[in-house]
């Protein structure tokens, strides 16, 4: 392994120009994407740092690819302002790897990820050429939408540089619930009860215990009404559900930090988020009882804690989901269905004919 | 297109679903950009994707170039037939193939009016977000082809942060699905979706259509203020955004808008003001009474010289309608106009409107400015005779400044309509040579035969000749407005 720490946009092009293999870190948090890192020489970004423009009444923020996302929270919060997408592990994460991997915690659950705010990116792609995507305000249409294309592109494409984001002002304050439900089946048909009425939930997660299973929401708003609103709610759930209990859980933010810092990789040799739909979890989730798993975002996203990936891997397949495994020695992230496609091979060709970034 | 093309076009359709006649190929040759006007070959009206499919193939195979349409309400030229090109008119394709109110999504072709959506998922109280003024009878592909916006589009996003997963076929025929039911859409590997959803047609045809459906806001709260001047309405805007609320809309007019408004719907709009700001925000009946509360002192503090608030649906509504006509009650004023939808910081909307009023003066042409204020989506209205020769001309000549204008701003040349043929010429300003380059290189590794909707988005693309002048036929109906 041979690694750079490239501070400025002309080492990036040397560097990317002189490898024949590359492989692009930031802080290097998430094991599970650097299985190549043996085999390339090593683009790590965590130098080229620093908040480049943050303008508050624009809701815009442009920052470099190396930024530690605590460090962004850190200034938005000054403003009142947060990250919609919010980036798991932000302590350790940097934005970049936030952006690459497409990986959001619980809050993502109200206004959506990555994709929905990232709004340009600079890059330095596989043939050294340092050009722009996109653009610096809240709404453009001009040119293909090569920023989006980015988000979850896991670095072998292009090199991130420098990227936007459209910020949203954060709530004044919130509160949590802990919802108990017999089965899951309980709990997905309340979950589709939420689905279909506008209760505007910051977060919504799901879980099994020991007993039943726990459904954990997140409320933000103001002082005055967030009371109100909470104990609306759940009445509406007592009559609508099968709700067993709820405890409220206040503005315990160490909640909701837990989740992100996704606890349950300390249990398992392997971490693997699956890409699914709330439908879609009962015969996944039948299939791996005794794996500790939690569901995000209204059961869009599942985090999977497993010592057997090839177990794992043989169980996505046959339910023709696709996963990426996030923490753990792996030689390739991806498990389960691939992800192979034409027009990403397209875009390939042109950003990256040599197939340098791995 | 020669022979041997209809011969193989014959074998996908039959006769009556290929218009070749000039009284058939007319409702083809303009599209919500009046001022063009161009004839295709043909027009084919497939029924289904796998004729569509084998069209593309054939066009492929042979070289033809064809461009796929919707309901042809683009603004921005993107639904211009090619000259002598294929049209593959898409409305028939309309069926809302699956609806599921418990995951909150819905699969639909591409040939679905937005708004039919939202009509048939209400009934589970759900709702599809996005509304073009137009969304009365523009389609779902014609919307991602653009990646659409509306009024609403601040909280919730445009087209694209609504399409969870699509099936297309390529410009080279090849057929490819990505995305899925979950909230996550693509969610591992590169956002292809996000890619796709605004490239104008230039990458394929969706032929299937995943969207996200949201549950309909619990409330709506709308207020309307009236201001002496545009830059009073203007700071009005940057203190509800410094105040930390997030309103579903903020939208502005200006003078000569609000006068239009007035004499065409009677909207209730104060006739004296310079400017008016309606404010709309919606969501949870608690959070946005509170907050309503909020956004009204703000308001006063503002300086607004009149303000209403609608206390009920119906008076909303009216707010909404003079909003959403203001486009074809400009139309009332003049034969002819040209509308943009350059952005600029939203910290510079003051400064934008001073300097777009400054060359109206220079070209001594009128203006009208109506815009969405929240996310600095100006769309000036330029107002022109097109049967004076070169008043066209000198409306382009204007309307080419105001681009100019908005990437000095550090914003950009279209917000929601796209660059379609009307803007191509105006792409080398936002983007570098390299940045071009690029795009066009990956056009061409998609269609290395330039053969989907060329002429748009690039310069140097086919010109369409110069023709049309007055209302767009839907226009004078009432049917679409221009946003």
């Amino acid at each position: 392994m041979n690694s750079s720490r490239l501070a400025s946009i002309k080492d990036i092009q040397a560097f990317v120009r002189n490898s024949p293999k590359i492989h692009i870190i930031g802080s290097g948090s998430k094991t599970g994407l650097h299985g190549p890192v043996k085999d390339s020489a090593v683009a790590d970004m965590t130098n080229l740092r620093g908040i480049v423009k943050y303008l508050p009444e624009e809701y815009t923020l442009t920052v470099r690819a190396g930024t530690p996302v605590r460090e962004i929270q850190a200034e938005l919060q000054k403003n009142g302002q947060y990250l919609p997408f919010d980036p798991i592990d932000p302590a350790q994460a940097t934005i970049g790897g936030a952006v690459a991997s497409n990986l959001s915690g619980s809050r993502r659950f109200r206004y959506g990820g990555p994709r929905d705010f990232i709004l340009g990116a600079h890059v330095v792609d596989g043939l050294g050429r340092a050009f722009g995507v996109g653009s610096q305000v809240v709404k453009n249409a001009a040119g293909f939408d090569l920023s989006k294309f980015l988000v979850g592109s896991l670095g072998r494409y292009a090199l991130m540089t420098e990227m936007t984001f459209k910020v949203f002002p954060d709530a004044p304050t919130f509160s949590g619930l802990r919802l108990e439900y017999r089965s899951l089946s309980d709990l997905l048909t309340a979950l589709y009860f939420i689905n279909q009425n506008a209760h505007e939930l910051d977060a919504l997660d799901f879980e099994p215990q020991e007993r039943g299973w726990s459904l954990l929401a997140r409320l933000t708003g103001f002082e005055e009404t967030l009371p109100r609103r909470l104990a609306r709610f759940v009445e509406t759930l007592k009559i609508h559900t099968d709700l067993l209990d709820a405890v409220e859980l206040g503005a315990d933010e160490t909640v909701w930090q837990a989740l992100n810092k996704l606890s349950l990789a300390a249990q398992a040799a392997y971490l693997v988020k699956v890409v699914l739909s709330p439908k879609q979890i009962p015969s996944f989730d039948a299939m791996i009882p005794a794996v500790r798993r939690r569901y995000s975002a209204g059961g869009s996203a599942a985090w999977v804690a497993t010592d057997d990936i090839e177990q794992l891997d043989a169980v996505l397949k046959q339910q023709s989901l696709s996963g990426l495994c996030i923490r753990g020695d792996v030689e390739s992230s991806l498990v389960g269905k691939t992800i192979d496609n034409v027009l990403a091979d397209r875009v390939k060709q042109v950003f990256d004919p040599q197939n340098k970034f791995v | 297109m020669n022979r041997r093309f209809f011969e193989e076009l014959e074998q996908i359709y039959p006769s009556e679903r290929i218009l070749t006649r000039d009284v058939e190929l007319l409702p083809y040759e303009s599209d919500a950009l009046t001022a063009f006007q161009t004839k295709p070959g043909a027009v084919v009206l497939p029924l289904s994707t796998d004729e569509i499919i084998a069209t593309v193939r054939l066009c492929h195979e042979m070289g033809v170039p064809f461009m796929a349409r919707g309901s042809g309400t683009s603004l921005s030229g993107g639904s211009l037939p090619i000259p002598d090109g294929l049209v593959i008119a898409l409305n028939r394709l309309n069926r809302i193939k699956r609806i599921d109110p418990q995951q909150g999504i819905a699969v639909v072709e591409p040939g679905v009016v937005n708004l039919h959506i939202s009509e048939a998922v209400r009934q589970y109280g759900l709702y599809y977000a996005p509304d073009p003024s137009s969304q009365s009878v523009c389609t779902i592909g014609g919307n991602i082809a653009f990646n659409s916006g509306g009024a609403h589009c601040l909280k919730y996003g445009m087209t694209s942060n609504h399409v969870l997963a699509m099936k297309v076929v390529l410009a080279d025929g090849a057929v490819t699905q990505f995305g899925s039911d979950s909230l996550e859409g693509v969610g591992i590997g590169p956002d292809l979706v996000g890619l796709f959803v605004g490239s104008e047609g230039l990458f394929g045809i969706a032929l299937e259509i995943t969207l996200r459906l949201m549950p309909l806001p619990e409330t709506y709260r709308t207020v309307m203020a009236a201001y002496d001047d545009l830059e009073r309405a203007g700071n009005a805007v940057s203190m509800v955004v410094a105040s930390g609320l997030l309103p579903g809309a903020m939208e502005i007019m200006d003078r000569l808008a609000i006068k239009a408004v007035q004499q065409a719907v009677a909207a209730g709009y104060p006739d004296d003001a310079e400017a008016l700001l309606i404010v709309e925000l919606e969501g949870d009946a608690l959070q946005v009474e509170a907050e309503f509360a909020a956004l009204q002192g703000l308001i006063r503090e503002s300086g607004a010289f009149d303000i209403r608030v609608a206390d009920t649906e119906e008076e909303r509504q009216r707010i909404w309608k003079g909003r959403k006509s203001a486009f074809s009650a400009v139309g009332r004023l003049s034969p002819d106009y040209i509308v943009q939808d350059g952005v600029v910081p939203r910290s510079r909307l003051g400064e934008a409107l001073q300097q777009i009023a400054a060359l109206k003066e220079k070209h001594g042409l009128q203006v009208a400015n109506v815009f969405h204020a929240g996310d600095g989506n100006l769309h000036p209205l330029i107002l022109y005779d097109g049967r004076q020769p070169g008043a066209l001309e000198k409306a382009e000549a204007l309307a080419g400044e105001i681009l100019a204008l908005c990437i000095s701003l550090g914003g950009s040349i279209t917000g929601e309509h796209g660059v379609g043929m009307e803007k191509r010429d105006y792409m080398p300003a936002m983007f570098s040579e390299q940045e071009m380059d690029i795009m066009q290189a990956l056009r061409l590794a998609i269609d290395p035969k330039e053969i989907a909707n060329r002429g748009k988005m690039f310069p140097d693309g086919e010109a369409p000749a110069l023709k049309l002048t007055g209302m767009h036929p839907l226009e004078k109906q009432g049917v679409i407005s221009r946003e």
